[in-house]
């Protein structure tokens, strides 16, 4: 699968060389372990969402959904578990069974509907299709409807009293380390592989792709896909942490637009990029909430304007067509 | 069923849609123009409703007067929005325009949250209501509504028999032929957003008529949320389709609501939303451009 000389694949030794130093960094200092959690789960969501919208140029602003979807399934699963006695590593398996299975058979009606569409109107589908979720759980009452679920006591049962901060703590942070490797890992393969040159091909120029033989139907299918279960795994864990669900946060627009924004800033379909913009999204975020309480959404809203206007191709994009005539450059920023 | 509710039900049918119309027509007339998919709108909307609340309150000026104060504002706004950000994105890939309005609708949330905190807030004008059989309609709602309505025929004129109207349209056909005709694409655009940044303002103070409380930073979301359907259902950038649709929606939003309430369901204002935007799905499915565009 990877071929070449190892300078060839000088961006992928970066990728795993950053992840061992951020978990060297959050074994040694246990006071910024939770935030270097979130700075995983960015980096994880971030990657899975690039293989989509960073390869195919396709905004999907209900990507949130299948987040949501992959919360719900851990939370099914783990109180099925609870209810009927069966163990505790069976209860995460089930959990994570269902996510797959709910987001990836979302995901397979969704794209084989609205990947029909461009441009705009594939952006308003999306988010129809996430509100519509939202609304009929809320509506019609299913899996708790408007009052969640909320899986602290069944975790309790099943981890033992002990086992709490195990199970909230230790177990998702590292299933959300693991799936951050594994996302930024499966970039890269799609990126060197056949189908990422089509996806390439797709957001530079659809109609071009199409009449050179990509099968485009089929790529985009499939990169949506991926892109979706990998996101609801990282969901799947991350309801480990917050033990209570709800509709309105689980199917937040902003979410998405949060995902959007860190996958731009860092350069859509580059591998470097989710790790930059992912690092730069959540350290900011994080110390703009210390130091100016209240205000980041402010600052927030004018550093996207920025970007927007001053680096189109994101951070690692705009580095690689700046440095583009260094061969070098171009194996090691991707 | 009495028959007195389903003529009350249908004028306040009308009403609303004739809100939502006017909601949906601004965001359709700036993707019409300039191909931009204004996800501020909703923000702009809410900014509306406190400039009529503002005026109002401290100036005891009526949502009459707020309309004026609001279209100034949207228009000068707009075009100064424009001119620093939106003109370098003209042309770019559909995303950036979506993130560059998107964050200034946050940045226009966040002033006003930072301004009026996050309270409900309201005020109260009554004209008195009229009974219509045993049911009440407030006099300011139909009022908002015969508004909204005469602005989408003024603004109809204005694009069908002014020469800026036909420069208006030539644009939203094709920015390099209206370029070759000798005219200025630049201020074209800076105007058909700045009417699109006043419509939504416009429809933020005709939405306190109709509802004059309730007014928060986040009041707008939902009806941009709504307003997609609706651009969608009278096919995106058609003017007279995004009106109809408003009415189409408002229609179907009173018959929904008390039929899901009647069939029992747990939250009938959620199956309500549910259907909306499955009937969003379905159509963007059989026609994706639209009922109304040929």
């Amino acid at each position: 699968m990877i071929k070449g000389k190892i300078i060839d694949h000088m961006s992928l030794i970066i990728m795993i060389f950053s992840y061992i130093i951020i978990w060297m960094l959050k074994t040694s200092f246990p006071e910024y372990s939770q935030m270097l959690t979130l700075l995983l789960y960015y980096i994880a969501i971030a990657q899975a969402y690039n293989i989509f919208l960073g390869m195919t140029g396709y905004v999907d602003f209900g990507y949130v959904s299948y987040f949501g979807l992959g919360l719900y399934g851990m939370a099914l699963g783990v109180s099925y578990a609870s209810q009927n006695n069966l163990s505790s590593s069976e209860a995460i398996i089930l959990g994570m069974i269902l996510s797959v299975i709910l987001a990836g058979s979302v995901a397979g009606v969704v794209g084989g509907i609205a990947l029909r569409l461009r441009g705009a109107f594939f952006a308003i589908a999306t988010i129809g299709l996430s509100q519509a979720l939202r609304y009929l759980i809320e509506g019609a009452k299913i899996w708790g409807g408007a009052e969640g679920i909320i899986i602290a006591k069944d975790l309790r049962k099943l981890f033992g009293e002990e086992g709490f901060s195990y199970a909230t703590i230790t177990l998702p942070d590292t299933g959300i380390f693991i799936l951050a490797v594994a996302t930024g890992i499966i970039m890269y393969l799609i990126r060197i592989s056949r189908l990422g040159y089509g996806l390439l091909a797709i957001k530079e120029d659809e109609d071009a792709a199409k009449v050179f033989g990509v099968n485009t139907t089929l790529y985009k299918f499939v990169a949506f896909i991926i892109s979706a279960v990998l996101t609801s795994l990282v969901g799947s864990m991350w309801t480990l942490k917050v033990t209570a669900i709800y509709p309105p946060e689980s199917f937040n627009i902003a979410f998405s637009v949060e995902f959007i924004v860190i996958v731009m800033l860092g350069g859509g379909g580059t591998v470097l990029g989710p790790l930059i913009g992912a690092s730069i999204y959540s350290l900011s975020k994080y110390y703009l909430g210390v130091y100016l309480p209240g205000l980041q959404l402010t600052v927030f809203s004018i550093i996207l304007l920025l970007i927007v206007l001053l680096f189109r191709q994101g951070i690692v994009g705009e580095l690689r067509s700046f440095l583009y005539k260094h061969e070098i450059v171009r194996k090691i920023i991707r | 069923m009495d028959p007195g509710l389903i003529i009350f039900l249908f004028l306040q049918g009308l009403v609303l849609g004739s809100i939502y119309g006017i909601v949906a027509v601004g965001l359709s007339l700036i993707f019409g123009i300039a191909r931009i998919i204004n996800l501020s709108h909703g923000a702009l909307i809410m900014w509306g409703a406190y400039t009529a609340l503002t005026f109002f309150v401290g100036y005891n000026l009526s949502p009459l007067g707020s309309l004026f104060i609001a279209i100034v504002v949207g228009l000068s706004l707009g075009a100064s929005i424009f001119y620093l950000i939106l003109r370098r994105l003209i042309g770019a890939h559909e995303l950036t325009t979506l993130l560059a309005t998107f964050a200034l609708s946050i940045f226009l949330e966040e002033i006003a949250r930072l301004n009026y905190g996050l309270d409900y807030r309201g005020f109260s004008w009554s004209l008195g209501v009229v009974k219509i059989f045993d049911y009440r309609l407030t006099y300011s709602s139909i009022l908002a509504g015969v508004i909204a309505l005469s602005i989408v025929i003024i603004l109809t004129l204005f694009l069908y028999k002014t020469r800026i109207g036909s420069a208006l349209r030539g644009v939203a056909q094709d920015p390099v032929g209206a370029y070759i005709c000798g005219i200025d694409v630049n201020k074209i655009y800076a105007l058909g957003i700045g009417i699109g940044f006043g419509l939504a303002m416009m429809s933020g103070v005709i939405i306190t008529m109709y509802n004059p409380t309730g007014i928060n930073p986040y009041l707008g979301a939902p009806y941009l949320l709504k307003s997609f359907v609706i651009v969608v259902l009278g096919g995106l950038g058609s003017i007279i389709g995004a009106y109809v649709g408003g009415i189409i929606f408002g229609l179907a939003e009173v018959v929904l609501f008390p039929l899901y309430d009647y069939l029992h369901f747990h939250s009938p204002m959620s199956m309500t939303l549910f259907t909306e935007f499955v009937i969003l799905l379905i159509l963007l499915l059989i026609r994706p451009y639209g009922l109304f565009r040929r």
